[in-house]
């Protein structure tokens, strides 16, 4: 009786072995369930919806990606749309749950476009704050919210800018986003 | 969180019996091939719950370099693991399997990227193993040398290592023998 337990519990690890074929390296770094995966970001920027999804996100072409998160210096979350671009940059060499936030005492910092304006993190009182809830299967998801100054004649870095904090980012979410390294 | 659950881990392998143990393992699977021979460490505690099985604790770590980078790159896991020790002829000594499962504490993977940075990937999972070895006597010195494969679980993954090892009982038997 104890022999065919143990039998059936290697039996078992044999058979997890076999079905997990990538090692946690790889994915991590493939996202190799994220290839079929719909990724999308969302917020609300002075209560203006703004909405990304992009579909099999694990198969954007290089060059061409409108919605992931990439391995540079830091972790660079990018979202391309009609509304225009958003970008923010996780500081750090790993990527995990957790929460990350910016704040003008870093300097200027671009994020998105909003009315044909550039958009800083830029007054004293302005920020972005992330949640990372999930990084699993090379995917990450979250929340977030800021508060931003737009740059009403651009030209980083001498900008000039509007009035300090008077964009402000709400209910933010982005699921599934594939992260490549 | 963390502090605590070393700290219960210390103290169960304090307890009854503990062995130290050196091993070579090998990472197997996919896109491996990049791995040199690995090395661990673990401190070992074994609760005996009749003659012939123990129940037993283990804390290691799990030492892959990346060929070719020396100890700059490769991948450490710290498991703790809990298991089932039976020797087959029932006596304490001779040959046993022992299947266990646990949680990775710590897992990191440090890999080279092309513009110079470090990929760092942490994380944690389940761990599960099964093994097999000989507990044997040199003098009056126990020792256990043992065969093990082992998988860490995580982010939809696994890593998957084959481990020989020798470990030498170092305090509290409280068996007949000192296994």
């Amino acid at each position: 009786m104890t022999m065919k337990v143990y039998l059936l519990l290697a039996a078992c690890t044999a058979l997890l072995s076999s079905c997990l074929k990538h090692s946690i390296e790889d994915a991590m770094l493939n996202g190799s369930g994220s290839q079929s995966t719909t990724a999308t970001l969302r917020y609300e920027i002075n209560g203006n919806p703004v909405t990304l999804s992009v579909k099999n996100a694990g198969n954007q072409a290089v060059g061409s990606r409108t919605l992931y998160c990439e391995k540079a210096v830091g972790y660079v979350l990018s979202g391309v749309s009609s509304a225009g671009e958003f970008v923010f940059t996780f500081y750090t060499d790993s990527l995990m749950v957790g929460n990350y936030s910016y704040t003008s005492n870093l300097g200027p910092l671009f994020v998105t476009t909003f009315e044909g304006k550039p958009q800083y993190v830029y007054g004293p009182s302005d920020h972005m704050n992330f949640s990372v809830t999930s990084h699993k299967d090379g995917r990450i998801s979250g929340k977030f919210s800021g508060q931003l100054t737009p740059a009403i004649v651009p030209g980083y870095p001498n900008n000039v800018y509007g009035t300090p904090g008077s964009v402000l980012i709400r209910n933010g979410s982005f699921d599934n986003v594939p992260v490549f390294y | 969180m963390r502090k605590r659950t070393l700290a219960v881990a210390a103290l169960l392998l304090c307890m009854v019996q503990a062995q130290a143990q050196l091993g070579v393992m090998k990472r197997v699977g996919n896109n491996t091939q990049d791995y040199a021979l690995g090395f661990g460490a673990f401190i070992k505690s074994a609760i005996p719950v009749s003659e012939g099985a123990d129940v037993t604790v283990e804390l290691g770590a799990n030492l892959f370099p990346l060929k070719g980078y020396g100890m700059k790159y490769g991948t450490i896991m710290c498991p703790l693991k809990a298991g089932y020790r039976y020797t087959l002829n029932g006596t304490g000594q001779g040959f046993y399997v022992e299947p266990q499962a646990g949680f990775n504490l710590f897992g990191l993977t440090s890999l080279p990227e092309e513009y110079g940075n470090n990929i760092n990937l942490r994380y944690h999972g389940a761990v599960l193993a099964a093994g097999a070895g000989f507990l044997f006597t040199i003098g009056r010195a126990p020792f256990d040398l043992n065969l093990r494969y082992e998988m860490v679980i995580a982010q939809g993954g696994s890593n998957n290592l084959i481990s020989l090892g020798i470990s030498r009982t170092i305090s509290f038997g409280k068996k007949d023998t000192d296994y």
